[in-house]
């Protein structure tokens, strides 16, 4: 199991954004210097953000990139989610079956989402950009 | 974020053993998942090398469990290589970095709840919803 790059990239700009964008749009150019990402790579992960509103695009010199709503209301669920296709362990079940194959599922897969889930139940990008929320939540 | 097949074919591979009550050959093991021989072969070298399959040579040869209280954990450790989210380790930002904790978060529900199933408790739900009709 791995989060991919786009998953770990993704959620390191929207904090970057997130803890920078009072100033106005800020262009990636910056979040790449910033934290030390390729820009390149940025680029493609900003246009899957923006495409599922969780990004704004600011066009124009002075342009670049904004959340799209307060970061309170963006749920890293959701983010994670998105970034990675689908975080979840259980698999739609592609033809048949086996016995085995459904006992895993069901009790093991299916419970570990739930689990995932939980861990993430209402944590806002606000509460990841905060510094102190490493020393409440561990 | 998903297993890797070798993930999750060694996990059935394991729960099929834990109904089991002989050694079990390759080809039946390959006849009750659907895994290919020579699959199996493979997943069964990094199973054997964690000790949670011992295998005996022989007619009445075949793998079996190593021990009843095998966890998910333990299979997927073994099977995926390391069982890390994201390779934050050797990292130098991780003290900056807020997104860090994110996969701490992850990594720790994956990982708690993962020791917390056995093999033998799939193989139990297999047993009472399959009553009877073999597996």
């Amino acid at each position: 199991m791995k989060i991919s790059t786009r998953g770990r990239y993704g959620l390191r700009l929207l904090v970057d954004i997130a803890e920078h964008g009072m100033e106005g749009p800020i262009a990636l150019s910056i979040v790449a210097q910033r934290q030390k990402l390729s820009e390149k790579y940025l680029q493609q992960v900003a246009l899957l953000l923006t495409r599922s509103n969780f990004l704004i695009s600011v066009k124009g010199s002075g342009g670049g990139y904004l959340l799209s709503r307060s970061p309170d209301q963006i749920l890293i669920y959701d983010v994670l989610d998105v970034l990675e296709g689908n975080i979840a362990f259980e698999e739609v079940p592609q033809g048949e079956e086996s016995a085995i194959e459904r006992s895993i599922r069901l009790h093991f897969y299916q419970k570990l989402d739930q689990e995932v889930k939980k861990v993430f139940e209402g944590l806002t990008l606000a509460e990841v950009t905060k510094a102190e929320w490493f020393t409440y939540v561990i | 974020m998903k297993l890797s097949t070798k993930g999750r074919y060694s996990l059935q591979t394991l729960v099929y053993l834990a109904t089991c009550r002989e050694n079990c050959s390759i080809r039946s093991i390959s006849e009750a998942t659907g895994i290919s021989s020579g699959y199996l072969e493979q997943l069964m070298i990094p199973l054997r090398k964690a000790e949670l399959v011992e295998a005996e040579r022989g007619v009445q040869g075949g793998y079996r469990l190593a021990r009843p209280d095998i966890t998910c954990h333990e299979v997927l450790s073994a099977s995926e290589g390391d069982f890390e989210p994201a390779p934050c380790k050797g990292c130098e930002r991780t003290d900056a970095c807020k997104t860090h904790q994110i996969w701490a978060l992850l990594q720790s529900a994956v990982v708690d709840f993962s020791k917390q199933v056995t093999i033998a408790d799939l193989a139990s739900h297999l047993v009472e919803s399959e009553a009877g009709g073999g597996i």
